[in-house]
């Protein structure tokens, strides 16, 4: 590609030629603000929060629009340029809820943080002082127009990369607005509930529904409280505390958990674990008995809900009928450990902590009633956390509680897109082959790609892999399955980008930069373990010889197990 | 009026003679240019289209014409439309496109069934393969943006995108495309055939405070004096063109030429001119445009969706007696805020009444 010289704030640069504006200065160590642009997303201009000059140009350029040329020079902060982005900045104030001390995007809001850093003290506007009813119907999602701001990266996200289309615009000029189609609310949408429009709202206009409050309550009641962290937790909740991306905090955080009044803090590890024995098996047995195939994961209750709604008549068979790993673990906890520790399951509370806001509507399902009482996202861990006056930062760490705490590395990557077919290969490969084989890392699919692919032989028979993010790229494959076409013989599927460590839960923003961080995170704490196999973990083989018997026993399907229904939306 | 002049395809005859690149070249030595508003000459725009690289190529005709006292184009479809086809036919033809639209102004319904008809017949004598299909808006004022209408001819909400890529390089669904005004495309095969044909002559709707509203076929360069004249202009004190040019103090000798609408910070853009006579506040104009805007802002872009709300609210103030000089200094700043930071053409112009009309009649808002 070809390199460019041009002046930005009459410093000489290098840039791309034909790069934006905003992406030439980023990389320079100018972060010019933004709304509606995100590296990820279909460029639309629409915010005119990141306008700049540029010389010999009339008018101000918006820099994520605009292309870079030999020669250019730029001003991202001259008079004119300030004066003009505070001005759009008070327009939007004036059409938004200032409430920012009761906004559940408090001290989080990208439109708190430019006015700040704009000096904004006051709006010369009159307010328009917007009233529109907030949509909760959402088990997962809270939805205040109020707040608003227009940028369309909900809507990008929904429809573009997830091709959900639950959410879309309607009106014009000033009553615009977001939402489902023909008046529905966000519960009769075709919503997957995957989050990924709440981490890429700048307001408080999409937020998680926050169940903080029940769980206090619970916190502070004579039951027997447990609680269980997913695999992707321990790689981003330090965000929160200012701890830099990619650093693991499983110590602190399990410490954490503890203090606040937990019972015992178990891993969703185990159930990761658990759930690849189960998943491999089955996967052996299609293999061995020509099987549906390819077979699908699923461990991920956004993409369930897309296959449920968009492909169940074709699919519902391809689909493992394993259950995800937090699901294992939930019905681990009511039936094998409150027997073992001689309680009644009604009497102990437990709290997921998920990086994910599809997770509050799966353990609604009718399949996992009465197992799962509060889930709470990454980001409502974290208000948790502050709320009970933890100083996470200078905590020491500690260890997850037994029997349910131990785990392998192949637990551990299951938070990041290609961990759970990494993981479900390591296990497949050995059952398959009768071996306890070296060969573990499958780097082909690691990485950001959307669609990974990749080939291996296991006992002389090749398998077609191939892992997705996305449901947009899911959508492709599906296609594929439904025409009969595909050739793969086992599929991977997260409805997330990045996987689980950019789940809707997770602390924003989920970029490019930071999501490789947070992988790199897990793929470390793989690493590090001396146990990398599912099925090689003790606390797992102890657990079939003592209660579940042999994978894919009876009970085993009982409690590993689900089924799916097919949904409808408007 | 010269632009009804039947044709008759003999200029279809004449380009397939001279083949695509010679006639592109012939309406660039004779100078027609765009007659949407940008002035943009017709035959650069076509090469472009033709070079760039696309196994389909698409030509759409612009006939959504919403400009507030802009009629022209409603005049050509209504009395001459076989220009137009044959015009999107030659147009089609240099740029290499089998599928041309004519994407037609909501509130020009009444005119679909007759056009299918003349779209029939023309390509039909023609001998043309061309498949022309006629889209109707719905009555959205940004739809007269090109981006606009390969959004809406796209099934998309009619919205902006933001430029370059420009339509010839990559528009209607990521083609390279052509767009023209209708008056442009009617001009097509009159300035190919016609030796004495300038790209002076133009239409202009005429309207406001006159005696006889209408299209007219003038020069450009005719003089204000002269206009208001023909058309019975009483006491003019301003002439607007069209909402979205702005405005300027009226005087006989004032040339309407762009350049010379230009020195005055207005836009000459579709030569629509509304004369507003000495009776009317120009406080109760830039109001009812103001309302306009705020209206058919699309929403998309903040100056735009939001400012154009304060515009009229700081109008209405100013109106009820109670503006101060503080909102005067912020209506100018929001008015220059718009404009030089909004998203499209429409948007960046929406505000040039308000800051002419200050200029010229800051007694008016008193």
């Amino acid at each position: 590609m070809k390199i460019i010289k041009l002046k930005i704030n009459r410093k000489e640069v290098e840039a791309k030629d034909g790069e934006f504006i905003i992406d030439a200065a980023k990389r320079n160590g100018i972060d010019i603000p933004h709304f509606c642009y995100n590296e990820r997303l279909e460029r639309i201009g629409a915010c005119r929060i990141c306008v700049v000059e540029v010389k010999g140009m009339d008018k101000l350029q918006a820099s994520c629009c605009t292309q870079v040329r030999g020669g250019m020079e730029i001003s991202t902060h001259s008079p004119r340029v300030l004066e003009a982005r505070r001005m759009n900045m008070q327009l939007l104030l004036a059409n938004h809820d200032l409430y920012c001390t009761i906004c559940k995007e408090n001290l989080m809001c990208k439109l708190q943080r430019y006015a700040s850093e704009l000096m904004i003290e006051d709006t010369p506007f009159e307010s328009l002082h917007r009233e529109d009813e907030v949509d909760n119907s959402s088990v997962s999602i809270r939805r205040d127009n109020n707040k608003c701001i227009l940028c369309e990266q909900c809507v990008r996200v929904c429809n573009n990369v997830q091709t959900v289309y639950a959410i879309g615009m309607v009106n014009r000029g000033v009553k615009t607005r977001i939402t489902p189609n023909f008046g529905h609310n966000m519960k009769e949408s075709s919503c997957i509930n995957c989050g990924q429009c709440v981490v890429a709202c700048p307001t408080g206009a999409l937020t998680e529904k926050s169940d903080i409050q029940g769980v206090i309550n619970a916190l502070n009641s004579d039951k027997y409280l447990i609680v269980q962290t997913a695999p992707s937790i321990r790689a981003t909740l330090g965000e929160l505390f200012d701890i830099p991306a990619g650093t693991p905090v499983t110590g602190k955080m399990v410490t954490a958990l503890r203090q606040i009044g937990f019972d015992k803090v178990f891993d969703t590890n185990i159930g990761a674990d658990i759930c690849i024995v189960e998943e491999a098996n089955e996967f052996v047995g299609r293999v061995k008995n020509n099987g549906v195939l390819p077979m699908i994961t699923t461990c991920c209750p956004a993409w369930i809900k897309f296959g449920e709604q968009f492909y169940y008549e074709e699919l519902n068979k391809n689909m493992s009928t394993c259950r995800s790993p937090q699901a294992i673990v939930a019905s681990l906890i009511k039936t094998y450990y409150a027997k073992n520790i001689k309680k009644d399951p009604k009497d102990i509370v437990l709290v997921d902590i998920m990086p994910c806001t599809a997770k509050k509507y799966e353990v609604l399902r009718p399949e996992f009633k009465g197992e799962t009482d509060f889930v709470l996202t990454t980001v409502e861990l974290g208000k948790l956390l502050k709320q009970l006056n933890v100083d996470f930062v200078h905590l020491p760490d500690s260890e997850f509680d037994n029997p349910l705490g131990m785990s392998t590395g192949a637990a551990d990557i299951f938070g990041h897109t290609g961990g759970v077919m990494e993981a479900a290969l390591r296990t497949a490969a050995d059952m398959l082959s009768g071996e306890d084989l070296k060969a573990i890392d499958y780097t082909k699919i690691r990485g950001m790609d959307e669609i990974k692919e990749t080939e291996v032989e296991i006992a002389g028979k090749k398998i077609k892999i191939c892992v997705v993010h996305t449901t947009g790229a899911a959508r492709k494959l599906l296609e594929q399955i439904k025409k009969g076409k595909s050739p793969y013989h086992f599929i991977e599927i997260m409805a997330c980008y990045g996987g689980c460590i950019g789940g809707g839960g997770q602390p924003p923003p989920n970029s490019k930069g930071v999501l490789k961080k947070r992988t790199q995170a897990l793929i470390n704490v793989d690493e590090a373990k001396k146990i990398r196999k599912s099925h090689k973990n003790p606390a797992v083989i102890k657990l079939y010889k003592e209660y579940l018997g042999k994978p894919g026993s009876e009970r085993a399907h009982k409690l590993l197990h689900t089924k799916y229904s097919k949904k409808t939306y408007v | 009026m010269k632009i009804l002049e039947e044709v008759n395809l003999e200029a279809w005859k004449k380009v397939k003679e001279l083949g695509a690149d010679k006639t592109m070249e012939l309406l660039k030595k004779k100078g027609l240019t765009g007659r949407g508003g940008a002035c943009f000459l017709t035959g650069l725009k076509w090469e472009f289209a033709k070079k760039a690289r696309g196994n389909e190529k698409f030509v759409i005709c612009n006939a959504d014409e919403g400009e507030p006292g802009t009629f022209k184009d409603k005049l050509i479809l209504d009395n001459n439309p076989e220009n137009v086809i044959e015009g999107i036919i030659i147009a089609a033809y240099c740029v290499g496109a089998k599928k041309a639209y004519i994407y037609l102004r909501g509130e020009y319904h009444y005119l679909h069934n007759k056009l299918e008809n003349v779209i029939k017949k023309v390509l039909e004598n023609a001998k043309s393969d061309l498949k022309i299909e006629i889209v109707e808006g719905a009555g959205a004022y940004i739809c007269g943006d090109e981006t606009a209408i390969i959004a809406s001819i796209e099934n998309r909400r009619g919205y902006p995108h933001f430029k370059p890529p420009y339509p010839p390089q990559e528009g209607l669904f990521n083609k390279p495309t052509v767009i023209n005004n209708v008056e442009t495309l009617a001009n097509v095969p009159l300035a190919i055939v016609n030796d004495e044909w300038s790209d002076e002559v133009r239409l202009f709707s005429v309207s406001g405070d006159v005696a006889k509203a209408g299209v007219y076929e003038l020069k450009v360069g005719t003089k204000l004096g002269e206009i208001a004249n023909v058309a019975g202009a009483k006491d003019p004190k301003a002439v607007y063109f069209g909402a979205a040019g702005g405005c300027v103090k009226y005087s006989d000798n004032f040339v309407v030429s762009a350049d010379k609408v230009c020195k005055e910070e207005a836009m000459l853009g579709a030569c629509s001119l509304i004369f507003v006579s000495k009776k009317r506040s120009m406080l109760d104009m830039a109001m009812n445009i103001a309302q306009f805007f705020k209206h058919e802002s699309c929403g998309k872009c903040t100056p735009c969706r939001e400012g154009n709300v304060h515009v009229l609210r700081l109008l209405e103030k100013i109106k009820r007696g109670e503006g101060n000089e503080d909102d005067f200094g912020l209506l100018e700043k929001l008015c220059i805020t718009i404009r030089d930071t909004a998203l499209c053409g429409l948007g960046q112009s929406c505000t040039n009444h308000v800051l002419t009309a200050l200029k010229f009649f800051k007694g008016d808002f008193k």
